[in-house]
């Protein structure tokens, strides 16, 4: 398939892209720039904290431009695979923080939501953009209902995980020296290293991609995504250089990389399923090139990332952020609830004949909702209000992207083809 | 212990009451004593059920199953033990093992020692074993006790308002005003209350004193939702009542009709097609495969209508629905549902058309159509009369060498037809007829004809042959069955409770979470002005609103200073 709105719809998203990378920029001058002498601040954050906003609106309606000349070029909606999911959500993460801005008019919200989407979409540039027909299961209205109100559930919660996050940086207290302050210090820093591991993903798999690195093996793999499928000999093809080969597996060949002309590990043989020595060697390259990343901002900034960061959110209370992100969670909880656990039963019911049947998709679905029933339980509580009701606002959003791509890449289901 | 709940404002409060019901004054000794700190407002401060004095053992329960607490607890075991069944697949997930040795064997050689541990722990039953059924079930209690336990002395807290509040009770709010106010303080409630108006706040004025309230409805909204999920939770535990489920997959090739056993229905196919995906529309990244663009199967559904229990008698059926049945779209009649689940590419004659000929001369005499299946026992072609004396639908040869049919699937179907009529004689002539033209078939047929012939059987002047097989590249006096659809057919009389258990749910998560109830409580002691307001959810636009409406009646003040910046006691 090969037309003009296709064409069209792909320069859409790199202008969506750029606008939004603008943005970003223009939020980091909002916030940075404050300090910067002969300005007075308040002008400055309004100013550049409006050009800001305005940038990243452009880039959300290249973005729909891009949404939606896909959709007629294909001629279903551009929701069907990883690349289109994940282009998706980060649309529907700028829709939640447009709504959430008109709520609070925070403009500090906007530097950590953009960087947030811009790392979502060049997540899903890492996967095969083919626009692939609709393959009978997915022909149905439901795609459309389901997969939208699902994603602008979990949206809302990346908001809510925006927010959170900066709400830690802003109530990490660097005067107290005693083991909880530290703790939280350093599990604060802990969750930057983790998002600079996600950046050192994309980073790795686009250097290597544009250097159009190769390495070849062959192992016994099953034959299909099925759990019970019989093995055969297959070839293994990685684009990141080989730290850890295929268990089990010969060498074809190897692009020399830094001198390294063969795998220097074998991966584990208790590391089950198809492809598993190439994600283990995928996730290793992704902690090295974050960590180097880390390293390089470390060494930029010469203290920890958490309390570079926190000297520009003072002019926020914590006990705002908090409310921002409650806030923003509980309205995601009703739309996530219809579209990931109500329409997804009402289209499996249609489909499968059944409307629950614990594939591991919809267990995890099903998990993220409790988790995030505990959350909005727990916040009646005393105790569970402050930087642990932030805590908790941060993993929701780690089993939100388990469900969404942990799933697909390390447990086979029924949602395997949304794979890869 | 005998306690006094008197407030003194002249109110009896039951035991446990945080809050005086009338006034709002505060009447535990932690709040008393305490006077800086803010309010506890969860349920208005109302004594529950469960907070009785001296709990016998049902009380007990009743507060075991009351805490949200303990609700929590279980909503993360739930949701840990959930996580846990998706390790590895469930036994669910495999079509072809039903034994356990089986299972056992699969997780072993699988997954090995994990895989051992993970059988043997019974993981690979999650959803399935008691304790994850003890925990839903138990969610379900906590459901049912946390809802009533809360939700009626809510609903008498909320009923019962006394406008002129307890000043403590006033000033330890989330958002509070205090000041100085000259003039007539009634003139300034009516325009303050004029104000609150216009923002679709319900007034209520007494003496002084002012209680400004707006969505109360949406204190109902968790009750709401919890009252849907037990609904929800009630229909998944009526789907294992036998008569409300059935759930089953019927084969049928096309042109086949069967019963849906346990049922009074029967299926037909009437017709199976598979579209494939065109080279032009694959991505590129899928050339050279075959994509499934559409697979369905045109099937009519009919009920027996008469003679149905008479296993002599061919029942009478009346055709009540037909529709093309693909995956995403199911045949549904009176809650019986047969869905598209799966095909097989597989051959099988289905009826074929042959000539009865002349075979010196070649001349037709006519045509008749043998179907594979209870295929008829006489047919009519020109001046002949066919009678069909054997029927081999899998021909071969026992050990003996006589024939016998192998199974009974249409695989090398032979038909033993005795031809009378016309100019034959009396007794007739006995042709032995392979519609399948392979070799095999052709020597077994010229074998039995001549050995009949010998027998004086025959005489071997009649041909029996498909005449033009192939029109246009296409087969022709024959009829066969390309593909073998399977169906799901399903009966789940438990559905119509699900749906409406989510959409109970669903309401009242919306009525909870997209509105929220605001209170404003106002008094006037002489020109001193207090005020406090009290949100579930939201306080930032609480406090918008609070500020917005007393601009309006002449105090300016950024909505920022509203927030009462003492800790929660």
């Amino acid at each position: 398939m090969n037309n003009g709105w296709l064409d069209f719809s792909d320069g859409a998203f790199i202008a969506a892209f750029a606008l939004y990378c603008v943005s970003f920029f223009a939020y980091a001058v909002a916030v940075a720039g404050k300090r910067w002498s002969n300005r007075k601040p308040g002008e400055h954050l309004e100013r550049w904290g409006r050009i800001a906003f305005v940038v990243a609106v452009t880039g959300w309606l290249a973005h729909l431009a891009f949404f939606f000349t896909r959709w007629i070029g294909q001629g279903h909606i551009p929701t069907s695979n990883m690349y289109e999911f994940m282009t998706f959500l980060g649309m529907a993460i700028m829709l939640a923080f447009i709504v959430v801005y008109f709520i609070y008019r925070n403009k500090l919200l906007g530097a950590f939501a953009l960087p947030l989407i811009i790392i979502m979409i060049a997540f899903a540039s890492v996967f095969p953009h083919e626009s692939q027909p609709l393959i009978p299961a997915l022909n149905s209205v439901w795609l459309k209902i389901h997969v939208t109100t699902a994603a602008l559930g979990e949206a809302f919660f990346a908001v809510g995980f925006a927010a959170a996050l900066m709400q830690l940086i802003r109530s990490a207290d660097f005067t107290r020296t005693d083991k909880r302050a530290k703790r939280a210090h350093r599990w604060t820093e802990f969750s930057l290293v983790v998002i600079l591991i996600i950046v050192g993903f994309i980073v790795a798999v686009f250097a290597f991609r544009a250097a159009d690195y190769k390495a070849e093996f062959t192992e016994m793999a099953p034959i299909s995504a099925e759990a019970d499928a019989p093995e055969q000999l297959k070839q293994v093809i990685y684009h990141l250089p080989p730290i850890f080969q295929p268990h089990d597996s010969d060498t074809i060949s190897v692009q020399p990389f830094l001198g390294m002309d063969k795998a220097l590990f074998e991966a584990p043989g208790w590391m089950e399923g198809v492809n598993a020595g190439k994600k283990l060697n995928t996730v290793v390259w992704s902690i090295i090139t974050g960590l180097i990343l880390y390293g390089l901002l470390r060494l930029l900034v010469r203290k920890s990332l958490t309390a570079f960061l926190h000297p520009y959110l003072t002019d926020i209370d914590a006990a705002d952020l908090e409310e921002i992100s409650y806030r923003s969670i509980a309205i995601g909880f009703p739309v996530y609830t219809l579209g990931a656990l109500v329409f997804a039963m009402i289209w499996a019911e249609i489909a499968w004949s059944r409307f629950w049947g614990w594939d591991p998709k919809e267990v995890w679905a099903l998990i993220t909702f409790l988790f995030y029933s505990a959350y909005l339980h727990l916040r009646l509580s005393r105790g569970w209000q402050g930087t642990r009701s932030a805590w908790l606002a941060v993993i929701g959003f780690l089993v939100v992207m388990f469900t969404l791509i942990g799933v697909n890449l390390v447990i086979s289901g029924l949602h395997s083809y949304a794979g890869v | 212990m005998f306690q006094n709940t008197k407030c003194e404002c002249g109110h009896q409060n039951p035991p446990g009451t945080v809050l005086c019901e009338s006034c709002g004054k505060p009447q535990t000794e932690e709040l008393m004593a305490n006077p800086e700190a803010l309010l506890e407002m969860r349920y208005d401060g109302v004594a529950r059920r469960s907070q009785k004095a001296d709990p016998q053992l049902i009380d007990k329960v009743w507060n075991f199953f009351s805490s949200v607490k303990i609700a929590v607890y279980m909503i993360v075991l739930t949701l840990i033990g959930a996580s846990l069944g998706t390790i590895y697949p469930q036994e669910g997930t495999f079509i072809n093992l039903t034994e356990r040795e089986e299972f056992a064997a699969y997780y072993r050689e699988t997954y090995g020692t994990s895989g051992v541990v993970y059988h043997a722990l019974g993981l690979s039953r999650t959803y399935e074993s008691w304790w994850f059924i003890t925990l839903l079930v138990m969610i379900g209690a906590s459901l049912v006790i946390c809802s009533l336990d809360r939700v009626l002395p809510l609903y008498r807290a909320l009923a019962k308002r006394q406008v002129r509040k307890h000043p403590q009770f006033i000033s330890r709010q989330q958002a509070v005003y205090a000041g100085r106010v000259d003039g007539d303080p009634d003139e300034w409630i009516a325009k303050f209350g004029s104000a609150l108006k216009r923002k679709r706040y319900r007034i209520h004025v007494e003496d002084g004193a002012l209680l400004a309230e707006k969505n109360r409805f949406s204190r109902w909204g968790p009750y709401i939702n919890h009252i849907g999920l037990i609904i929800f939770l009630l229909a998944v535990l009526g789907r294992t009542i036998p008569a409300w489920h059935m759930d089953q997959y019927l084969a049928l090739y096309e042109g086949e009709t069967r019963q849906i056993p346990g049922t009074n229905y029967y299926v037909t196919s009437d017709d199976f097609t598979v579209d494939y995906y065109g080279e032009d529309e694959l991505a590129p990244n899928q050339k050279n495969m075959r994509v499934v663009k559409l697979y369905e199967t045109k099937a009519r559904l009919f009920e027996c209508v008469d003679k149905c229990d008479d296993p002599s008698a061919e029942p009478v059926l009346g055709q009540v629905k037909e529709h093309a049945i693909r995956v995403n779209s199911p045949l549904a009649y009176k809650g019986l549902k047969l869905y598209q689940n799966s095909f097989m590419e597989r051959v099988r004659l289905l009826s074929v058309k042959p000539t009865l000929a002349d075979a010196v001369s070649g001349e037709a005499f006519g045509d008749f159509e043998l179907r594979m299946d209870e295929p008829a026992l006489e047919y009519e072609v020109g001046p002949y009369r066919l009678r069909l004396v054997d029927f081999y639908p899998d021909f071969g040869l026992d050990s003996q060498s006589r024939p016998m049919t192998k199974t009974r699937e249409p695989n090398n179907p032979a038909f033993v037809l005795r031809i009378s009529g016309g100019d034959v004689p009396e007794a007739g002539e006995l042709y032995i007829y392979f519609p399948l033209p392979n070799e095999r078939s052709r020597y077994y047929e010229s074998t039995f004809n001549e050995s009949f012939r010998q027998r004086g059987d025959n005489s071997g002047r009649f041909e029996i042959r498909v005449d033009n097989p192939v029109v246009d590249g296409k087969m022709n006096n024959v009829k066969y069955s390309e593909y073998t659809t399977y169906l799901n057919i399903r009966v789940d009389r438990a559905m119509p409770y699900i749906w409406v258990g989510a959409a109970i749910s669903m309401l009242g998560l919306v009525m909870g979470f997209y509105w929220q109830h605001r209170r404003i409580w106002l008094r006037f002691d002489g020109s001193a002005l207090s005020l406090g307001a009290h949100t579930n959810k939201n306080g930032y636009g609480l406090r918008a609103e609070l500020a917005w409406a007393l601009g309006r009646a002449g105090i300016e003040t950024p909505p920022k200073s509203l927030e009462n910046r003492r800790s929660i006691s």
